[in-house]
């Protein structure tokens, strides 16, 4: 699924020391660490976004930046301009080939996917509600809905519970865990409440004074305690 | 009215330059990009007097310029919020050079330069409409390539960027056809009273619908009907037609407006 050799990165400068990793397919991983520490970057190179500093790095079994219809990525922080009326379904529907050439031709198959993802991230109630009025929980589930549309295999989520309330992060969780189990999807999570989803995960990177390493239980980063992978 | 030819000619520009204007002005209010648009048809009065000085078409000169200046802001800001100080950079340039343009021009330019500011769309000629049919036929061969990625980069540009969009690529195309745009609703309404055109439609269309197509029907009917509606209007009354399309798109919006308030209440 996700393979480093000897990566080391960074923008322009080097940002962690050279780290090998092979994160098997269909598990849920967590990336901790300080802030600043590089856990977005790592993300950005899984991506393609960020050319790594050197060594290298496969994403299912290609390049990065090669496989967009595979892996989907829900932002930190995102930017949305929409006109008064647009829903949260247009969203969705935008983002099945938004980076396609062409004009935006919709046809009847991209709804009916569109309305089974808002129905499996429980999004339906107000998928024609205009996007702007809705909750921050219910953005996040729509930025859910946009993620899983292509039904990817790699799913990057970069700290989709901050600014939720408990609740709505519960729900989120929960939503997240049943993708999970139905559909042969690897999860990458940064977040600061992995104690609210160490019951799920299968293994942590954790990203500490430019060292990465891997473990498969949270207090052994406590301890210190890694393994190889 | 009609068997006159300037009307002839009137009715076909206007119908041209408000179908490609109704288009990008959907663009123009999802990227919000008003100072944009402001900026370059303040920018092509450098360009109309720069062509007058050296005796060409005005409309020449305004795309030479709009384009150049489309792809400095472009170059210079990629992000949709980035744009606003890489537009003022370039605008401050750009007019600028139009001041020194006029300077060298004083000696018979205040004609030209109110039709620049105003518009005159009686004045457009057969070769004129050729030029804008031929410039509307490349935005839509364009908008045909790039409508869709156009699209989703105005709308969630941190997503396109994560699915490696050519953003700044994007961000150039959009402004070129937005120069282009600008240089061909100078001939109607004139530089001064581009928004009309280039915002007023797509913002009435947000407040009314939902989809990229809903809204560009919306957004290019209203401005064909607008602009046909003012050019009766102002024959019949001989008033300005700027005029009488600003005061009905104005009017329209208003409405829009309000409609939307009743109704969120």
């Amino acid at each position: 699924m996700i393979e480093c050799k000897n990566l080391v990165l960074g923008y322009n400068k080097a940002i962690s020391e050279p780290f090998s990793l092979n994160l098997p397919n269909n598990q849920w991983f967590g990336i901790i660490g300080e802030n600043g520490c590089g856990k977005s970057t790592f993300m950005k190179t899984i991506l393609g976004n960020i050319k790594p500093i050197s060594g290298s790095i496969r994403v299912l079994d290609k390049a990065p930046g090669n496989s967009n219809d595979s892996i989907a990525y829900i932002p930190q922080e995102r930017e949305i301009n929409t006109s008064e009326y647009t829903s949260g379904l247009t969203l969705i529907e935008l983002s099945y080939n938004g980076w396609h050439c062409g004009i935006p031709f919709l046809n009847t198959a991209t709804r009916k996917k569109a309305l089974d993802i808002l129905e499996l991230v429980g999004a339906t109630k107000y998928m024609y509600q205009p996007f702007s009025t809705l909750s921050g929980g219910q953005k996040k589930r729509i930025y859910l809905a946009q993620a899983l549309i292509n039904r990817p295999k790699l799913l990057l989520l970069d700290e989709p519970l901050a600014d939720l309330d408990p609740e709505a992060k519960q729900h989120f969780i929960e939503t997240l865990n049943k993708i999970h189990k139905q559909h042969d999807l690897t999860l990458l999570i940064i977040s600061h409440d992995m104690h609210q989803i160490a019951m799920d995960l299968d293994g942590y990177i954790h990203i500490k004074d430019s060292q990465v390493h891997y473990c498969q239980e949270l207090p052994c980063i406590r301890e210190g305690v890694y393994v190889g992978i | 009215m009609w068997e006159y030819d300037f009307m002839q000619n009137a009715i076909l520009s206007g119908i041209i330059v408000s179908t490609i204007c109704g288009i990008v002005s959907v663009f123009v209010v999802l990227r919000r990009s008003a100072f944009a648009a402001h900026a370059l048809s303040h920018m092509s009065l450098t360009g109309a007097a720069m062509a007058m000085l050296l005796g060409f078409s005005a409309i020449l000169g305004q795309l030479g310029v709009n384009l150049i200046a489309a792809l400095a802001m472009g170059f210079l800001g990629d992000k949709v919020k980035k744009n606003d100080l890489a537009i003022g950079v370039v605008l401050t340039f750009v007019l600028g050079l139009g001041a020194y343009f006029l300077f060298l021009f004083q000696n018979n330019y205040s004609g030209g330069v109110l039709n620049i500011l105003f518009g005159n769309i009686l004045t457009v000629s057969k070769a004129q409409i050729y030029l804008l049919i031929a410039l509307s036929i490349g935005i839509l061969f364009i908008l045909s390539i790039c409508a869709r990625p156009l699209l989703f980069a105005s709308i969630d540009p941190t997503l396109a960027e994560a699915k490696n969009l050519p953003t700044r690529f994007l961000s150039i195309i959009f402004f070129s056809i937005l120069a282009i745009t600008v240089s061909m609703a100078c001939q109607i309404v004139g530089a001064l009273l581009i928004f009309v055109l280039l915002i007023i439609p797509g913002a009435i269309a947000g407040l009314w619908c939902d989809g990229f197509y809903k809204s560009i029907l919306v957004s290019v009917l209203i401005a064909n009907i607008s602009v046909f509606i003012s050019l009766c209007v102002a024959y019949q009354f001989n008033l300005p037609i700027s005029f009488c399309i600003t005061t009905l798109m104005s009017f329209l919006y208003a409405i829009s407006y309000i409609k939307n308030l009743v109704f969120k209440s």
